[in-house]
């Protein structure tokens, strides 16, 4: 089910080590690349609760998840917002 | 013959590790070591490689160790591989990826951050103690007590026996760290090993009949909804005793004397604590408490330009990769404020430490609380000795005066 909510999903390459633990919790968002890094495939393919409980539970906090209009932060380290 | 000691065990090798490391990647970073029976990889992009390829390499150390075995050892040492197998560490996909999805929230960084207080009174408890008397045994008298009391507290196990356990744990690890020196490692493991499941299972049990507000209950309750067997539940809870205190005693132990040696490095942290998140990072880089793992390959893959047989195996020695020149400027300095800093200490992959972010936060509140209360600790002994052990790099003791 697709979020209402348009969402802004970055993942810090700098800390991403490829646990998978986000493709598990939210396969149709996250996806690994070819470094087996993660990368957001569709910020849209899921619904808004997974993919914040996929932000939440990566072991490293590489996940950011923002509202894509106003920009608010809903999961994720503060200094990794952009 | 190669130029570089084959002998995993050397003393030289267990008090210097990195220097021999160094030797080993600039002899070949993909090297075959006879003796050990497999190869070594010291290289930063190789070890990331194999470390993000659970396809190409297994974990599965139970199913290569039962193959060594013969029958009637496989039956004296039921106990280890009655447990041990079912640890998650050991597993590979999909048995792997149906049980982290259960452990790991509870050891997400937003869930441990809610430890936070605990430790650091915990921490304070403790110094509280030691402050006044100039001298301590870091090992005894600081480093296992941090992780140990909050590992048991976040599983809602009593910590009354920690002595006991921590005796239990150092058999168990006996086996697990790769004890070469000890003959009697498999059995001295399965005493340990048998001792930790007796205790855990009655508490195991009562959780059963009073669910509390704990992880243990939280195991039980992922039992009774079928996403693990009961032979799981004991299991993890034998790994989390285990793997939740050795590992950070010893970033604490091995952090504190990288820190005694660099005393204008203690001082900085003691000014400027803020410091502490990168300097905890750049400890587990230095001098982790991990200095390697062990992979069987599962069909031919190329690594470093050779190629690796299905069924060889693979000791990935993440202290290497932490000081890979490729990787990191200047790697056998001491830098708190290195930055990036993409350590190994914790591998890569689907098995990165589950418990990384409990470790990291445990670690800074030691850190934090051992700077801000002791001046520069002096190393009391001429003699440092680590326990003999592949894997893990684990000082006997710590004695400093300060
Ligand atoms: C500084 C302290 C620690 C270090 C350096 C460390 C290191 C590691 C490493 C290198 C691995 C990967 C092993 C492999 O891939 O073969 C690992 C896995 C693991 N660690 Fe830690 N660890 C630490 C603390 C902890 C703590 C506090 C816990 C318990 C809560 C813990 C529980 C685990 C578990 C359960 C795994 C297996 C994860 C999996 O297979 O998915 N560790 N650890
Ligand atoms: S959960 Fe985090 S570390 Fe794991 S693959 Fe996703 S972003 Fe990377």
């Amino acid at each position: 089910m697709p979020t209402s909510q348009r969402l802004r999903i970055t993942v810090d390459l700098n800390k991403c080590v490829g646990s998978t633990i986000c493709v598990q919790l939210s396969p149709s968002v996250f996806a690994l690349n070819d470094q087996r890094q993660s990368s957001v495939v569709d910020p849209t393919n899921d619904t808004a609760a997974n993919i914040l409980e996929a932000a939440e539970g990566c072991p490293l906090g590489a996940i950011v998840v923002q509202d894509a209009e106003t920009g608010q932060v809903l999961f994720g380290a503060r200094d990794a917002a952009v | 013959m190669p130029l570089v000691t084959d002998d995993l065990m050397a003393p030289d090798v267990m008090t210097d590790p990195h220097s021999y490391y160094r030797q080993m990647r600039e002899l070949d970073p993909v090297f075959f070591n006879e003796r050990w029976g497999g190869w070594m990889l010291t290289g930063y992009d190789d070890v990331v490689q194999v470390l993000r390829d659970p396809d190409g390499f297994s974990s599965d150390r139970m199913r290569f160790l039962a193959r060594e075995l013969s029958e009637a050892d496989r039956q004296r040492f039921a106990p280890i591989f009655d447990v041990l197998s079912q640890w998650i560490v050991f597993r590979d996909p999909p048995d792997h990826t149906r049980l982290r999805i259960v452990l790991n929230k509870a050891f997400t960084p937003k869930a441990v951050e809610r430890y936070r207080p605990r430790v650091r009174a915990i921490v304070g408890d403790l110094l509280g103690e030691i402050e006044g008397k100039g001298r301590m045994d870091v090992v005894r008298d600081f480093a296992y007590l941090v992780p140990l009391t909050v590992i048991l507290g976040l599983m809602g196990a009593p910590d009354l026996d920690r002595d006991l356990i921590k005796q239990w744990s150092e058999q168990l690890g006996v086996f697990f760290f790769l004890r070469a020196d000890e003959p009697r490692r498999r059995e001295i493991a399965c005493e340990g090993v048998t001792s930790l499941v007796e205790y855990l299972t009655p508490i195991v049990e009562e959780k059963r009949a009073h669910p509390a507000d704990d992880l243990l209950t939280a195991l039980v309750a992922a039992q009774e909804r079928g996403e693990l067997s009961e032979q799981e539940v004991i299991a993890t809870c034998v790994l989390l005793v285990f793997g939740g205190h050795e590992t950070t005693m010893n970033l604490i132990a091995n952090g504190t004397l990288a820190l005694a040696r660099h005393p204008e490095e203690w001082e900085r942290l003691k000014q400027q604590p803020a410091l502490i998140e990168s300097a905890v990072e750049e400890l587990l880089r230095y001098d982790g408490p991990v200095k390697a793992t062990v992979r069987w390959v599962k069909h031919d893959v190329t690594v470093g330009g050779k190629t690796l047989r299905d069924g060889d195996r693979a000791l990935v020695v993440l202290s290497a990769a932490n000081r890979d020149p490729q990787q990191f400027t200047d790697p056998d300095r001491l830098e708190l404020t290195r930055s990036p800093n993409p350590h190994v200490a914790f591998a890569h992959g689907i098995h990165v430490c589950l418990g990384a972010s409990l470790a990291r936060m445990e670690a800074q509140e030691a850190f934090l609380g051992l700077t801000q209360r002791l001046p520069v600790p002096v190393v009391a002994t001429d003699e440092l000795e680590y326990h003999p052990a592949v894997v893990s790099r684990a000082l006997k003791a710590l004695p400093v005066e300060f």
